[in-house]
């Protein structure tokens, strides 16, 4: 590669990084300024006295402390759910075979087809006339498994050597004991793969909450932030401290795992 | 039946056939086990699709049909009435005219830049799994964080954005109170923030054609700009479908930058189908309407999506 080509490649994508890393950085700083800074009239990146009284302050207009446990349950009870039922419908379509497979698979994909936004309403009546609204349940339950994770699992699974299943199957193996002592100790970095990616989407969503939950107390951190600043906020400083609360576990998440996290993306995408 | 006769059969005869037939009553029986195996396996999954997936779309189409909150409160049968409603209603047509722009505009401007970024990352640079990684950071965070983040740095008093245009001595902009700027200024965050997804998929593709075939156009005499108009983009024909696909069906469901950002100003400019359904629904209590609402999108995105679909299946062969 010539050193111009080069040196044009670089100039590019270092643009490209400047601008994803400026807004976080902004927010930072945001979230440490003094709301005086905020008024002043010069936008600065740099404040000259970092206010990180601010972070106290949010957390005792709003109970944040019960929004961050609300979202853990909520992100962390749909992984769990996922982590059960996508490997084992992976399972059944990778090495399994019966009648109206295909029709099955098709049905399960065909899902994908079917955003959440034209559920919202329906489940939202569903849920209603079952009792759960503002419950757990009915934060956790709707989202129990994915077309997504189970064609992940299966392109995971569909690689393990038949003979190694047959050999067990031989030895007198239970289908479910195949599947939880072979298939499962296999496919670990793929299920770890999915347990982050669907933490970290369920951790985002904020659309299901805001049409579930009716009291503040319910509420995960995603929603407890939106009506916070629609309620009580009006400064920047306090909106960017919440923005950071939120932030960080995605943060941490993604840099210990951008690996797999970006090599599942690609994996997934051209199947 | 056929098994036991067979079974019976076989114990008359000879060892030989009665070995044959025996391993044909274990197929037959094994493979009846094994199908009663995996619908068991199944079944959650079954109940799960069923009951939050297939069986909504049938009842949104039933609450449609009524006025007031079908089946959770006061209702009347209205027949398709809600449907005359909304293709009369001046501002859903609105609505959806925002939304397409919105739609069509992120994912075109998705799948320029995203490759663009594919092209200059598949190059042997040092450091680009670091770069690769921070550009697509922005696909993971919530909705609620890129909204605040924009809507503080394109405030018109406070924000950062008008500062430093005022510093070079630029003119400043209402950015999100604009009737002409604010679509555009969503579609440009929305683009920010879901442009390393298309990234990623199209390096994974540019990753996987051979390098044979660029070896053979370079000896044909094709410079980079020919390699990539015959040989490159025709390749990836698939990738920028299966992109358009996943974008248009995503982008034409989001509410997060209407509701979150601009709360479908000014002037309805930001107001997306998602957000007139949103507020329909929970806001002034129509459930009925929005579900009618809702079901014209879901026949929206099913069309849309076929169209894609039927393009995709044209094969491209290596």
């Amino acid at each position: 590669m010539t050193w111009t080509r080069m040196l044009f490649s670089y100039a590019i994508l270092m643009l490209g990084v400047a601008m994803c890393v400026f807004p976080f950085l902004y927010m930072l700083s945001l979230s440490l300024q003094s709301d005086a800074d905020i008024f002043s009239g010069v936008p600065t990146l740099i404040p000259e006295t970092l206010q990180f009284s601010n972070y106290i302050d949010i957390w005792q207009k709003a109970p944040f402390a019960r929004f961050t446990l609300n979202s853990i349950i909520i992100a962390g009870g749909i992984t769990a759910l996922h982590l059960i039922f996508d490997p084992l419908v992976g399972y059944v379509f990778a090495k399994m075979d019966f009648p109206g497979k295909r029709f099955m698979f098709v049905a399960v994909l065909s899902t994908l087809m079917i955003p959440f936004f034209i559920r919202m309403i329906p489940l939202y009546i569903l849920t209603a006339r079952m009792g759960w609204l503002n419950t757990y349940q009915g934060l956790i339950v709707p989202f129990a498994m994915s077309a997504y994770g189970i064609f992940l699992m299966r392109q995971f699974i569909r690689p393990i050597p038949n003979d190694l299943l047959d050999a067990a199957r031989i030895d007198g193996c239970s289908e479910l004991g195949i599947y939880w002592r072979i298939v499962l100790p296999q496919v670990r970095p793929a299920l770890a793969t999915l347990a982050l990616l669907t933490f970290i989407f369920q951790w985002n969503e904020f659309l299901w909450p805001l049409v579930a939950v009716s009291t503040t107390e319910m509420r995960p951190i995603t929603t407890g932030l939106t009506l916070f600043n629609q309620e009580f906020f009006t400064q920047w400083n306090m909106t960017a401290a919440g923005g950071v609360i939120l932030f960080v576990p995605s943060l941490l998440l993604f840099l210990f795992t951008q690996r797999y996290f970006v090599r599942s993306v690609m994996l997934a995408g051209i199947k | 039946m056929a098994a036991d006769g067979s079974m019976g059969a076989a114990a008359s005869t000879g060892i030989g056939s009665g070995a044959r037939s025996f391993f044909r009553t274990r197929r037959l029986s094994r493979r009846v086990q094994q199908t009663l195996i995996a619908y068991s396996l199944l079944s959650p999954a079954i109940i799960y699709f069923t009951v939050y997936f297939f069986y909504p779309i049938g009842l949104e189409f039933w609450a449609s049909l009524f006025s007031g909150q079908p089946l959770i409160g006061e209702s009347r049968f209205a027949g398709f009435d809600n449907y005359v409603t909304a293709l009369q209603d001046a501002r859903v047509r609105q609505s959806v005219f925002a939304t397409l722009t919105y739609a069509i505009g992120v994912t075109a401007a998705s799948i320029a830049i995203g490759l663009g970024l594919a092209l200059l990352l598949n190059q042997r640079l040092p450091g680009r799994t670091a770069i690769r990684a921070v550009i697509f950071f922005p696909y993971i965070i919530s909705f609620v964080i890129v909204a605040l983040i924009w809507q503080a740095i394109l405030d018109p008093y406070t924000g950062i954005l008008n500062g430093v245009l005022a510093n070079f001595g630029m003119p400043t902009q209402n950015w999100l109170n604009d009737s002409s700027a604010a679509l555009p200024v969503i579609i440009a965050i929305t683009v920010w923030k879901d442009v390393g997804y298309a990234m990623l998929i199209y390096l994974a593709a540019l990753q996987s054609i051979p390098s044979d075939f660029y070896e053979a156009a370079a000896i044909d005499g094709a410079g980079p700009a020919q390699q990539f108009r015959y040989v490159t983009w025709p390749l990836l024909t698939p990738t920028t479908l299966f992109i358009a696909v996943v974008s248009m069906i995503g982008q034409l469901q989001e509410i997060a930058p209407a509701y979150l950002i601009t709360n479908g100003g000014p002037a309805d400019a930001t107001r997306l189908f998602s957000l007139h359904v949103f507020e329909a629904a929970f806001f002034e209590l129509n459930i009925g309407y929005a579900s009618a609402l809702s079901f014209l999108m879901f026949l929206l995105i099913l069309g849309i999506t076929f169209v894609q679909f039927r393009l995709l299946n044209r094969d491209v062969s290596y």
